[in-house]
């Protein structure tokens, strides 16, 4: 049942990328994972436009978003996601490097629903990713799919 | 200092008494020498020493002026009293005339009735003698010539009456000698000049009165205006003054709000500049790490040991550097996180933080010695924070021993202020870096003997200080050391 269900990865750093990807790997969901090089086409994912109009239009099982990216950030992705009442359903996870009060605050304040802070070390930044990537992308049962038009 | 310096000419000029002029061509010397004076002066002084001079001005004129009306109250009492003096004398004149033809017609007819005026007339006569003398008691001169014409006045009314004695005794023949001339004939001439002096003298004063008035008047007027000119520099300049200093201050409120802005600016490129930090920076350390682990594991047993210590080390070395960065960021957020103030309680305080260390603590054996402590007024996370460090540096530099000795404790020495201590019988340090201890980034031990990156201590410093507090240490090598910090009591009334 659960198994078509993409997970979207924002991250503009792509040696991050390849990181959460090497550590996706060792649980065997890599394949499910697409990965966004800046909140623009995060959004245009979301949406399906762009270079994903031709995608099937379901929503991804979680999104893992980084904060600080060019042209649209992390924040404003959210903002729109949570503004949206097709895509507010999806779980977002804020996965960064910043410890900040404010971007915290903030995140919580316009809806995420997790905020994971990126280790330096490595194996703990493969512990916290395998365990995201399993939690959110096998375990949680993600929204039906339509439920968003249901008041 | 320099524009309020550049403003003296403006405002004590119009006080000051022609201070130095450069194009003065009377001695110039002195001038210049004032003006040295002047300029030793600040501008305090130099207002001061101006409204001095206009006040003296001021306080002088009035009292010339005071003086001077005062003469001018005398004069015209003197004036009432002069023309007093010149109507008397007519007065008595005149009576002592006709006590004269009153007695002289009495000798000749011997009717009674005449002598009506001379009796009144001497019955008048001491009455006009006492007003005489007091008006003229302020005059030397006059007051002699009132008395030789006292003499005179009762010689001739003794004469008179004398006569009429004599005519009353014998008839008229009696006094036929005397009936045409009258019996003092040289009293009477002689009254008349002493009248005549008495009254040309008195004319003559009070002519000399009213010029003296007149002259003290006009002088008063002058030294009135004067004044008045006086008080409408002193207005003037006080009115300059106030109207300068509003004007400083205005000045220095927008300036202090245009810095207050700067400051505010600064701050928020700081905290943007830290927020950099703590995200870019961590980045690249992150895939240090991570690409020596992926290294590791691709290469797997192709690697020799040497190069797998290579990748530990290069490894190791990132999370330092992180670790570092992590440390280095809680140290900036201390110095401008917003502080509580409330009341906290140390003991529950220690209590947490050794909970928060349990993990350093298994496979140690320490003995420790808590104190009751007592209630501070501060910031309780911050606070926590200052006893996790000196605690776990305390831990830390037991680890050589078998059984580590751990004693906190307070000693409150004044109603407002404690003083708490950590000890421990650690490895302790050289008193002669004790000044280096509480520094960021100083370590008094190489990093293979204690592992740390020298933040504790600075940020032990930066929160104590923060309270209100201080921060010293005691300690001595290889017999442990002390960490004190003092903090303000929680106020007995809330």
């Amino acid at each position: 049942m659960t198994t078509v269900k993409p997970i979207l990865l924002a991250e503009d750093n792509p040696r991050d990328a390849e990181l959460a990807l090497a550590a996706m790997e060792e649980q065997h969901i890599a394949d499910k994972v697409v990965v966004c090089r800046d909140g623009a086409e995060a959004l245009d994912y979301l949406y399906c436009r762009g270079i994903f109009a031709a995608r099937l239009p379901n929503n991804p099982a979680v999104v893992f978003l980084d904060l600080k990216m060019p042209k649209v950030d992390g924040l404003e992705v959210l903002r729109t996601i949570k503004n949206d009442v097709n895509l507010k359903p999806i779980p977002v996870v804020m996965l960064t490097s910043s410890r900040e009060e404010s971007d915290l605050a903030q995140s919580y304040a316009l809806g995420a629903n997790a905020y994971v802070v990126k280790p330096v070390e490595f194996h703990q930044f493969i512990t916290a990713v395998k365990e995201l990537g399993v939690f959110w992308g096998v375990i949680n049962e993600p929204p039906p799919e339509g439920s968003e038009s249901i008041k | 200092m320099e524009s309020l310096a550049q403003e003296h000419p403006d405002t004590s000029v119009p006080v000051q008494p022609e201070p130095a002029s450069d194009s003065s061509p009377v001695s110039p010397p002195k001038a210049n020498r004032l003006k040295e004076l002047f300029a030793y002066w600040s501008i305090e002084q130099r207002v001061l020493a101006g409204f001095g001079l206009v006040f003296a001005g001021i306080v002088v004129i009035s009292a010339i002026s005071y003086r001077n009306t005062s003469v001018l109250i005398e004069n015209s009492r003197l004036d009432s009293k002069s023309h007093e003096l010149v109507q008397l004398l007519s007065s008595v004149e005149e009576a002592l005339a006709a006590a004269e033809s009153g007695h002289r017609r009495y000798l000749v007819t011997g009717d009674e009735s005449y002598l009506k005026s001379y009796r009144s007339t001497v019955e008048q006569m001491p009455e006009y003698l006492r007003y005489l003398r007091g008006l003229t008691s302020e005059g030397a001169e006059q007051r002699d010539r009132v008395e030789a014409l006292e003499r005179l006045i009762s010689r001739q009314l003794k004469a008179e009456a004398g006569a009429i004695v004599q005519r009353e005794k014998r008839g008229y023949e009696g006094v036929r000698h005397l009936a045409l001339s009258g019996a003092a004939k040289t009293e009477i001439e002689e009254i008349h000049r002493l009248v005549t002096e008495l009254d040309t003298a008195e004319q003559r004063v009070l002519h000399a009165r009213v010029e003296e008035s007149a002259g003290s008047t006009k002088n008063t007027i002058s030294l009135l205006g004067l004044g008045a000119f006086l008080q409408l520099v002193l207005l003037a300049s006080v009115y300059f003054l106030i109207h300068h200093d509003v004007a400083e201050r205005r000045r220095v409120a927008a300036e202090l709000q245009s810095r207050g802005e700067l400051l505010l600016a600064a701050n928020k490129e700081l905290e943007s500049f830290s927020y950099s930090v703590s995200h870019d920076l961590r980045a690249p350390l992150r895939h240090i790490d991570g690409y020596a682990a992926l290294l590791s594991k691709a290469a797997g047993d192709t690697l020799n040991d040497k190069a797998r210590r290579y990748l530990q080390t290069i490894s190791g070395s990132a999370k330092q550097m992180g670790q570092l960065i992590d440390d280095l960021l809680v140290f900036s957020r201390m110095g401008r996180q917003d502080m509580l103030r409330t009341t906290v309680n140390l003991d529950q305080l220690v209590k947490t933080a050794l909970h928060d260390l349990r993990l350093d603590l298994q496979g140690r054996t320490i003995s420790w010695t808590i104190h009751p402590l007592p209630n501070v007024s501060g910031d309780p996370a911050m606070l926590r924070q200052v006893f996790m460090n000196l605690i776990s540096n305390a831990l830390k530099f037991t680890t050589t021993r078998t059984e580590a000795k751990i004693e906190i404790g307070a000693v409150t020495k004044s109603s407002s202020e404690t003083e708490v201590f950590v000890r421990d019988n650690g490895v302790g340090f050289d008193m002669q870096y004790a000044h280096k201890l509480f520094g960021v980034f100083q370590r008094l031990h190489r990093n293979d003997e204690f592992e740390g990156t020298g933040i504790g201590l600075a940020n032990v410093r930066r929160i104590i200080h923060r309270h209100g507090g201080r921060t010293w240490a005691e300690g001595a090598l290889n017999q442990g050391a002390t960490f004190y910090f003092s903090l303000p009591l929680e106020r007995s009334v809330r």
